[in-house]
């Protein structure tokens, strides 16, 4: 057993030794020259899929970061007459640099995801690779490297460069392998999928993208450090061109860029592919030839190759038949007594936007354990006023505390941390997370730091408390409506809230799907959570809430036990008009 | 795939090779052929990618000299082989394919690919194995630091402060001399390097340089850089220009209605400058035409007529032989001498003989003693006269009848 | 300081050259924006299209406005062909990427072996023609390819918008169920769109042909910057693509004016930055 599961780690190792030792196994230099080059491609995309693919945001400038370590590099030991190996870091650490100075800027505008994105790091490469061209670092007449000492790490050149190129190719794997485990690289997944719930489940968007960025473009750097010696004569536009941008991106693309290894099977593949028609009797027709085993490969994998065999293997690989976890409705063991503490206060709470005063002024105090409803028209607030609770929307004026402590001006995520989850009124799982990841995902940003173990066995449990038990591996788009509004109740569950936001879980919902949520989120309050929920559908809001707000025209409109409330002729007016309640 | 790539070659050479004695008849066997295990000589060209216009040009240029050596007595009696790979038009992977032609196809010569970049890449590998590589079209001499390098054009050790003075010459010469000149260049390594030596010449000879411009190379549109021209109207312009710059230069001037008085230009295509509407009258720099007195250089006439042939069935819109294909016929006829005088194909002592003896190829008579390995430059200058190319200046080297035309 | 004369012709020439990066982005603009495909293959396309009109030019004779009316169509079906490919494997917008680029280098490959990497250059009265208002030049050829892209940018856009189909089609690029409460048959929609894009590329190629030399590694020269105007022209309008194309043109066609030329690069995309950090919702 242990040996079936220790066997990729042994063969892993071995390969890895194997390949350090190829420049001392005496084979033609070309051998050295062209597997560096494998290298060189696999560190390159690798690093790109780690901002781009992982967390989604596709950069077009990954030459900048590239050129900006070659130049690092070329004029560190051209001009200052540092030694090659110390310019690496530097490389290295000038590209991060850059790479968090532009992120620091981008990260903070929530419009400039996805091609505005691409567009921006396009002319970051554009004006980087200008100036480049027009000051002394290059000046236009390129850089040569011929004069800058090599060390003898190995036998020939060629195997220093490759022994160089092997080493940042496997640091960049080490290293897309640990983000792709670890809370980063989950929450880079999540971020890819839903940005805006990821951060309201708890994760440090903003921090996790720069750090995402920093660690792409300084593994970038070092490439392109290591391989300014590589090539020894660097031109700007040699350089600073579209095809490194365009290459990652398909090799990326190829290998599948949401995985760790995708981008290096994508970049080994592409490469060799290049090098299979070199001569130059066949050089044309095998360009032509290359260009139709990617159309074929893609048409045939279209999510690229890593995922096509996960794929096949899940299918191969028997279901376990699961013992059917607990179902709705769990009864909860006690039902507490609502306390007097305030969980929640809202104060004199505004939000405007442009020219819209969508909330004017709102107090309110919930209190540990009560399941408090909040209702009114359409564009009454009731939304807004969830948003700006739970950080989604900063607020305009006023203050918002929760168990104490003033939540006002902190992020979403933070609010998160502090105990604070939604829901929202039309599901939004995180697409390419299956519903176990997606409740795990929740529960580790969320909840307090514990291992993934423990975590992935309190996500069934949730799984299985909202009965969603046979679907842990589905993805979400597997799963009905109502199966999906109780997924988004097992991630805010996932999180052991105290203060839960529910936004319309009901709408939507067929009459038994809704009884069966009623008592899901009675279920739910027996845990220990106060629940402020959003809900239309009065029948539900009287039979659950122990206290009811209404909320109209951004207002604190009426507020007190349900039935009371109901029945204020005001309260119907605004409902139904005032020509009925009169 | 590996393997594959040396067999292609040699089936081409030898279908190279029938097809030249079905040429030339029965009766041309009689000529000693070369026999015995092929000498591999082995090099790259950017078949494909942004330089593979040029690339056409030298393959044919090699194919025809390939013929015409193994016609002969091959490199010491023994038949040439020639193994062709395709760099793509990357610096990285023409280094990576120096290293499997020495390494892996163990080809016993290398011959230096095209574009400084690529030729530099080349360099280093040949300077760790001790190959002896001649290029043709590196324009920067004071890069070429390895001393098996050789050059077959004769660019000279300082091209940059020469051939300035040559064009300088030539505009003294003038009916009426320029006084003023616009230098505008690409900020491509080469040409930059030259335009700079223009800039600080002419100064120095009391031309008065009014705009210096560098554009960057690849540039899309020259409409404002000709407005400057434009409104600057200097005697001279002097384009610093590469590939089919100077195509847009001239049309963007144009189109305002203006045409510079005089023009020259530095690395254009020659073939779309010549038959452009715009190209009529501009010079520009080369090291030979087929003309006059270069046709009477021994082979020449044979070279041009196989060119025209070899390039016309390959479906090339401008199939007459110029300086550039001239470069590879260069490299080769360097190699097949040296090899043949030093009597070996060991590369130390091939590149000992070049340094000690001058070589006669199509750009006349070459010697490799001096900086970085450059002998006497000969750059001339050229000029379009009824949409063809002639050799102006010096004058000496102008055919019969060539004069040069000053506005 | 420069003259007025210069800054003005300078300006002129700038908004022309940036006419053909939005005719070039016109195409490309309607399927990314709309089908969710990223077709490098435009490009080539478009060369492709040059190289026929070329041909018939040069070998047959054909005047360029004759050539037009068979390339483009040509293009057309070219257009709805990849199509059929797109919709028969169901190619998601990474995936487009990658088969259009091999598509690319397929088309780049095929115009090497017929017309030889050397240059073709189809000469014509009308490539240096200019009209002179004032003190200014007006090249007639750039303006008729200014003209012919805005009546196909304005066109198209009026088109998509008194139609529904635009929102129909943005629609179904998110979720095709949206979609088909429109009453709108989106695969129908997704063919003509694709086609369109071709013949777009196919009427840019016949410019590209009369205004430039060709070489087949050309087809990669247009794409930084075509990519950049599509998106600042806002994926899937086309009026946004020709907009944005003649303000990159004219903003470094200022700059070459002013400043040294190889710095015109900085100038306009440093504007696009700061223009993206100051107000995305700007473009």
């Amino acid at each position: 057993m242990n040996a079936a599961r220790d066997l990729p780690k042994v063969v892993a190792g071995l390969a890895i030794v194997a390949l350090a030792l190829l420049p001392t196994a005496g084979l033609p230099a070309f051998y050295d020259s062209f597997v560096y080059l494998v290298f060189f491609w696999v560190s390159l995309s690798t690093s790109w899929a780690l901002l781009s693919g992982f967390a989604g945001y596709f950069s077009l400038g990954h030459a900048a970061f590239f050129g900006v370590g070659m130049y690092t590099t070329a004029t560190l030991t051209t001009k200052a007459g540092v030694p090659f190996l110390l310019t690496i870091p530097a490389a290295a650490a000038l590209s991060a640099l850059l790479g968090v100075g532009v992120g620091a800027v981008v990260f903070r505008l929530r419009r400039l995801r996805g091609e505005l994105f691409a567009l921006l790091t396009l002319a970051v490469t554009f004006v980087i690779g200008t100036i480049i061209l027009n000051t002394p670092i290059d000046g236009g007449g390129g850089v040569f490297m011929s004069a800058v000492p090599l060390p003898h790490l190995m036998p020939t050149p060629t195997g220093t460069i490759y022994i160089l190129g092997f080493a940042i190719c496997v640091l960049t794997l080490v290293t897309a392998w640990w983000v792709a485990h670890s809370r980063l690289g989950m929450g880079l997944f999540a971020i890819h999928d839903d940005e805006d719930v990821a951060e309201a489940k708890g994760v440090p968007t903003f921090r996790y993208k720069l750090l995402a960025f920093a660690l792409s473009a300084g593994i970038a750097g070092a490439v392109g450090g290591i391989h300014a010696m590589y090539v020894g004569f660097l031109t700007v536009a040699g350089t600073f061109e579209l095809t490194v941008p365009l290459y990652v991106v398909l090799m990326s693309v190829l290998g599948g860029s949401r995985h760790w290894l995708g981008p290096a099977v994508g970049a080994t593949a592409i490469t060799t592919l290049l090098y299979a028609f070199i001569s130059g009797g066949e050089a044309m027709i095998g360009r032509a030839i290359v260009g139709l085993i990617l159309i074929v490969a893609i048409l045939w994998l279209p999510d690229g190759v890593i995922p096509a065999i996960q794929h096949w293997a899940k299918k191969r690989r028997p279901q376990p038949a699961k013992a059917q976890a607990e179902v709705v409705p769990v009864v909860p063991a006690t039902v507490r007594p609502i306390g007097e503490r305030h969980i929640l206060e809202v104060r004199a709470v505004t939000k405007r936007f442009g020219g819209l005063q969508a909330l004017a002024g709102v107090d309110l105090d919930v209190r540990e354990g009560e399941i408090f409803g909040l209702v009114g028209p359409n564009g009454s607030g009731k939304t807004t006023l969830i948003n700006v609770i739970s950080g989604h929307y900063p607020l305009s004026s006023g203050t918002v505390a929760v168990d104490g402590v003033s939540i006002g001006s902190l992020a979403a995520h933070e609010i998160a941390r502090r105990g604070v989850a939604r829901t929202y009124q039309i599901p939004r799982p995180f697409a390419n997370m299956s519903v176990l990841d997606n409740v795990a995902l929740a529960a580790t940003f969320g909840g307090p730091v514990r291992a993934q173990r423990e975590i992935r066995d309190e996500a069934r449990h949730w799984i299985g408390f909202t009965g969603l038990g046979s679907k842990e591996e589905a993805l979400p788009a597997e799963l009905n409506l109502h199966e999906r509004k109780f997924l988004e109740l097992a991630r805010a569950l996932a999180a052991k809230p105290k203060l839960l936001l529910l936004d319309e879980v009901l709408s939507g919902l067929n009459p038994a799907e809704i009884d069966n949520a009623i008592r899901l989120v009675r279920a739910i309050r027996g845990q220990g959570a106060t629940i402020v929920f959003v809900e239309h559908l009065m029948r539900a809001v009287v039979e659950l809430s122990d206290r009811i707000a209404v909320l109209n025209e951004g207002k604190l409109f009426a507020l007190g036990a349900p039935r009371d409330v109901m029945r204020d002729p005001r309260v119907v007016s605004i409902y139904l008009g005032k020509a009925y309640a009169a | 795939m590996m393997d594959r790539t040396s067999a292609w070659p040699r089936r081409r050479v030898l279908a190279g090779m029938v097809g030249a004695t079905a040429v030339l008849g029965a009766p041309a066997i009689v000529r000693a052929a070369p026999s015995g295990t092929p000498v591999k000589v082995g090099g790259t060209l950017s078949l494909t990618g942004f330089l593979a216009q040029t690339a056409v040009i030298h393959k044919i240029a090699s194919e025809i000299m390939v013929e015409e050596i193994n016609g002969r007595n091959g490199f010491l009696g023994r038949p040439v082989e020639y193994v062709l790979l395709d760099d793509q038009s990357k610096p990285d992977v023409a280094r990576s394919l120096y290293e499997k032609l020495i390494t892996v196809d163990k080809v016993d010569l290398i011959q230096g690919p095209y574009a400084t970049a690529p030729i530099l890449a080349a360099m280093g590998v040949a300077q760790r194995y001790g190959k002896v590589i001649i290029q043709s079209s590196m324009g920067i001499p004071k890069l070429q630091t390895y001393d098996r390098a050789f050059p077959a054009t004769p660019f000279g050790p300082e091209p940059d402060k020469t051939y300035p003075n040559v064009i300088l010459d030539m505009m003294a010469a003038m009916p009426t001399p320029p006084k003023t000149i616009v230098v505008l260049t690409s900020k491509f390594p080469s040409a930059q390097f030259m335009a700079q030596g223009m800039r600080d010449q002419a100064e120095k000879r009391g031309v008065k340089v009014l705009l210096y411009l560098e554009y960057e190379s690849g540039n899309r549109d020259f409409g404002a850089i000709a407005a400057r021209v434009k409104e600057t109207n200097p005697d001279f312009l002097w384009v610093g220009s590469l590939g089919l710059e100077s195509n847009q230069v001239l049309e963007s001037l144009r189109k305002l209605d203006y045409t510079p008085k005089n023009s020259f230009h530095l690395y254009p295509a020659p073939g779309p400058l010549a038959l452009s509407p715009d190209g009529d009258k501009v010079l520009c720099s080369t090291f030979l035409e087929p003309d006059e007195p270069f046709m009477s250089r021994p082979g020449m006439k044979k070279l041009a007529s196989e060119f025209k042939e070899k390039a016309t069935k390959a479906n090339l819109p401008y199939s007459t032989i110029d300086a550039q294909a001239c470069g590879m016929i260069s490299e080769w006829q360097i190699l097949e001498i040296a090899v043949n005088a030093a009597g070996s194909l060991d590369d130390e002592k091939i590149a000992a003989w070049l340094k000690k003896n001058r070589v006669t190829t199509v750009y006349g008579s070459l010697r490799f003693d001096g900086p970085f390995n450059h002998g006497d430059a000969a750059q001339l200058v050229k000029q379009v006269q009824n949409k063809e190319w002639k050799v102006v200046w010096p004058t000496e080297f102008a055919a019969p009848g060539v004069k040069l035309i000053a506005s | 300081m420069p003259s007025a004369t210069l800054l003005g012709q300078a300006l002129i020439s700038g908004v022309l050259a940036g006419g053909m990066y939005g005719l070039l982005a016109l195409g490309l603009s309607l399927s990314w924006g709309l089908l969710r495909l990223v077709n490098l293959s435009h490009f080539a396309l478009a060369f492709l299209a040059a190289y026929l009109t070329y041909e018939l030019g040069t070998t047959y004779h054909v005047a360029p406005w004759w050539s037009a009316a068979m390339v483009v169509p040509a293009m057309f079906l070219i257009g709805l062909a990849q199509h059929w490919l797109f919709d028969r494997f169901k190619v998601n917008e990474l995936a487009s990427l990658l088969i259009t680029f091999s598509f690319a280098v397929i088309l780049e490959v095929a115009i090497q072996l017929y017309w030889t990497a050397d240059y073709r250059r189809f000469e014509t009265p009308y490539s240096t023609l200019s009209i002179k208002a004032g003190p200014f030049y007006i090249p007639v050829l750039e303006l008729t390819l200014c003209l012919v892209a805005g009546v196909l940018a304005w066109g198209t856009w009026q088109w998509l918008r008194k139609t529904y189909v635009g929102k129909a089609l943005r629609a179904s690029a998110e979720d095709a169920d949206i979609a088909a409460a429109y009453g709108v048959d989106y695969r129908k929609l997704a063919y003509l769109i694709s086609g369109m894009g071709a013949a777009y590329a196919g009427i840019a190629g016949t410019f590209i042909a009369l205004i430039a030399t060709l070489a087949p590694a050309q087809i990669w020269t247009w794409l930084g910057v075509v990519f950049a105007v599509v998106i600042i022209g806002r994926l899937g309008n086309p009026l946004g693509a020709l907009a944005a194309g003649m303000l990159v043109g004219a903003s470094e066609s200022i700059a070459m004016a002013v400043l040294s030329p190889a710095w015109a690069p900085v100038v306009s995309f440093s504007m696009l930055i700061a223009i993206l950090l100051w107000d995305p919702e700007w473009l």
